[in-house]
């Protein structure tokens, strides 16, 4: 029973979203969570956009989304370490990360999903590496010197030796979570607890935070058992999809994509300096950002349309 | 159009290697159905509903049974989370990964290029100087490490051209079977678990690696293709069969599954699909390509 005497649990709930990422500094690895278009952490990362730091390395999901093509552009990445950032068929590759990709101008560490979790899960195995059969006879290990071919003490089999991937923080995006940092995904989490175990801290943003006896309900389906701050983001994935609660918004996405192709291809970067003022800079807080989106337009992302 | 308008329309190209790829699933199978190839996604719902009752297919990062389901929606991204409304369990991304037979027996891999030995390149085509790359494409995603495990797998192209089947890719994602002049790389001395590439399914044909040292082969020409036309649009020299083969039409059956319950929305009747030139005769012959 609690009284006055009993030391209180101490809540992980941060205020706001500046709050949620103001450990985060320049040069520090980030991992983003989710696949392409569904569960990214896209409120924290416009607010790691406004934050203005740089040359992050950035983890962008085993299959990143355009929020990492957002970072690149808006020059806070060094380095990304993804085997994909799009977004499917309304993108098939992120511009700003082609252009880069292109220019050479951040540095891309080649992998493929089956490298990018070998890598977290030496990470969260306090391993300096470990081994992982894909890639060997391909191009990867001669893009990317990291991946290190060597032949195993066991069988002889030529393996490569994926360097642990220890990200500074994960950012991630969940449906739910409570105030002491039990966080519940509505869905099948994709690979956001290869990130979670592999990171230093972890920052989740989610739908709705709700009671401790309510996850005590169905604590198997707790997906990650204590991350080190929770930040209450309605229609924080927006534009993209948060299983479960709404759909991704193809109206935004293609606006940024539109955005971002005339920066990138046209080198008219115009639009999309005002596509960040509008949608990053100026909408400094959730709702401020969720205005502007609409309310009509944000109903529609309902699983059966409207 | 009605049932029976619809149903009268001749096979179009992609309706042919949407029943190509059906007819290479068997029941039981763990099969990719995803959104990102609607002819791919099509031949693997034709194959469950019409011999495959028992496959597991993987949807929106879910396994599901979709038999009773009258028609199964196209959603417009592979992680579409409506796509779970089906599913019987869910797939943890990462753990798959390093579990690739609970996953799927067999997988799909686009290319930008693919060479003679079936070695593919999703990466990118390099540039010159100093620049990596003149156009960066995809990336790898996880084609390797499907690739590398599943029992076969199966190159599909949008675009059959001399740019595309290359003599050498700039870059390799994918092994196919390696190349002979790197004996130490071969698929055989990687002791890669995977059987390799089964077959590279072109808009124009099916190819086969069962030439010299895993070389490409015509397998069949798509129903109105003349073989001359794929040597020529192929950037290497294909090897032969004494007589190519037409990859079979659909059965009418198929046809009609395939159109009320797999694609009634037609995308493989779309104009870019090119319908074939000839008709099947009766009693055309089903058998497999070699």
């Amino acid at each position: 029973m609690h009284s006055d005497s009993s030391p209180a649990r101490r809540s992980v709930v941060a205020p706001d979203l500046a709050a949620a990422v103001e450990g985060i500094q320049d040069g520090m690895t980030v991992a983003l969570g989710g696949f392409t278009t569904s569960c990214r952490p896209a409120a924290l990362v416009r607010a790691l956009v406004r934050r203005g730091v740089r040359n992050l390395t950035v983890l962008g999901g085993a299959a990143a989304g355009l929020d990492v093509d957002l970072l690149i552009g808006a020059g806070c990445v060094k380095r990304v370490i993804a085997p994909y950032v799009g977004a499917e068929g309304y993108c098939t590759i992120g511009p700003f990360f082609r252009h880069a990709a292109e220019l050479g101008t951040v540095e891309v560490w080649e992998c493929d999903e089956g490298i990018y979790y070998a890598g977290l899960q030496a990470a969260a195995a306090q391993l300096p590496f470990a081994p992982w059969r894909s890639g060997v006879g391909t191009s990867l290990p001669e893009l990317n010197p990291d991946l290190r071919p060597f032949r195993d003490p066991v069988r002889g089999e030529l393996l490569l030796a994926v360097p642990a991937l220890r990200p500074d923080v994960a950012l991630l995006h969940a449906a739910r979570a409570d105030a002491y940092g039990n966080v519940q995904h509505a869905g099948h989490s994709f690979g956001d607890r290869a990130a979670y175990r592999a990171a230093t801290r972890t920052v989740v943003q989610v739908d709705r935070v709700v009671s401790n006896e309510q996850l005590r309900h169905m604590p198997e389906a707790t997906s990650l058992a204590g991350v080190d701050v929770v930040v209450r983001v309605p229609y924080g994935a927006h534009p993209f999809a948060s299983p479960g609660n709404y759909l991704e918004d193809p109206a935004e996405i293609g606006a940024y994509v539109v955005a971002a192709r005339a920066a990138t291809l046209d080198h008219d970067y115009g639009p999309f300096e005002g596509w960040l003022r509008d949608r990053v800079f100026e909408p400094v807080d959730q709702p401020a950002y969720l205005e502007r989106i609409g309310l009509r337009q944000l109903l529609a992302l309902d699983e059966e349309g409207a | 159009m009605t049932e029976r308008g619809t149903l009268q329309q001749a096979a179009t190209t992609d309706e042919v290697i949407a029943c190509f790829v059906a007819h290479e699933l068997r029941d039981g199978e763990r099969v990719a159905a995803g959104a990102n190839l609607p002819v791919v996604r099509c031949g693997a719902l034709l194959a469950h509903l019409t011999h495959g009752p028992n496959m597991r297919l993987f949807v929106s990062m879910s396994f599901t049974n979709l038999l009773h389901v009258p028609v199964p929606e196209a959603y417009p991204t592979a992680m579409d989370f409506r796509g779970t409304r089906w599913g019987e369990a869910f797939v943890r991304h990462d753990e798959t990964l390093s579990a690739i037979p609970r996953l799927a027996d067999s997988f799909v891999v686009g290319a930008l290029q693919v060479d003679p030995y079936g070695n593919s390149n999703l990466i990118g085509r390099a540039g010159a100087g100093e620049r990596r790359f003149a156009m960066r494409g995809p990336g790898a995603l996880a084609t390797p490490t499907m690739a590398d495990h599943v029992s076969r797998y199966y190159i599909f192209l949008t675009r059959h051209t001399p740019e595309v089947l290359v003599e050498r890719c700039d870059f390799v994602s994918c092994v196919g079977w390696g190349r002979p002049e790197t004996p130490g790389l071969t698929r055989e001395a990687l002791r890669l678990p995977g059987g390799g590439p089964r077959y590279c399914i072109t808009p124009l044909g099916i190819l086969d690696f069962g030439g010299s040292q895993h070389h490409a082969r015509l397998a069949s020409v798509h129903p109105g293709v003349d073989p001359d036309e794929v040597v020529a649009a192929t950037g290497f020299a294909l090897e032969m069969p004494a007589r190519v083969p037409t990859t079979p039409f659909p059965t009418d059956d198929e046809l009609r599954t395939l159109r009320t319950r797999v694609d009634p929305g037609g995308s493989l009747r779309q104009p870019q699909s090119r319908p074939p030139t000839a008709r099947p005769r009766p009693g055309a012959s089903r058998t497999r390509v070699p």
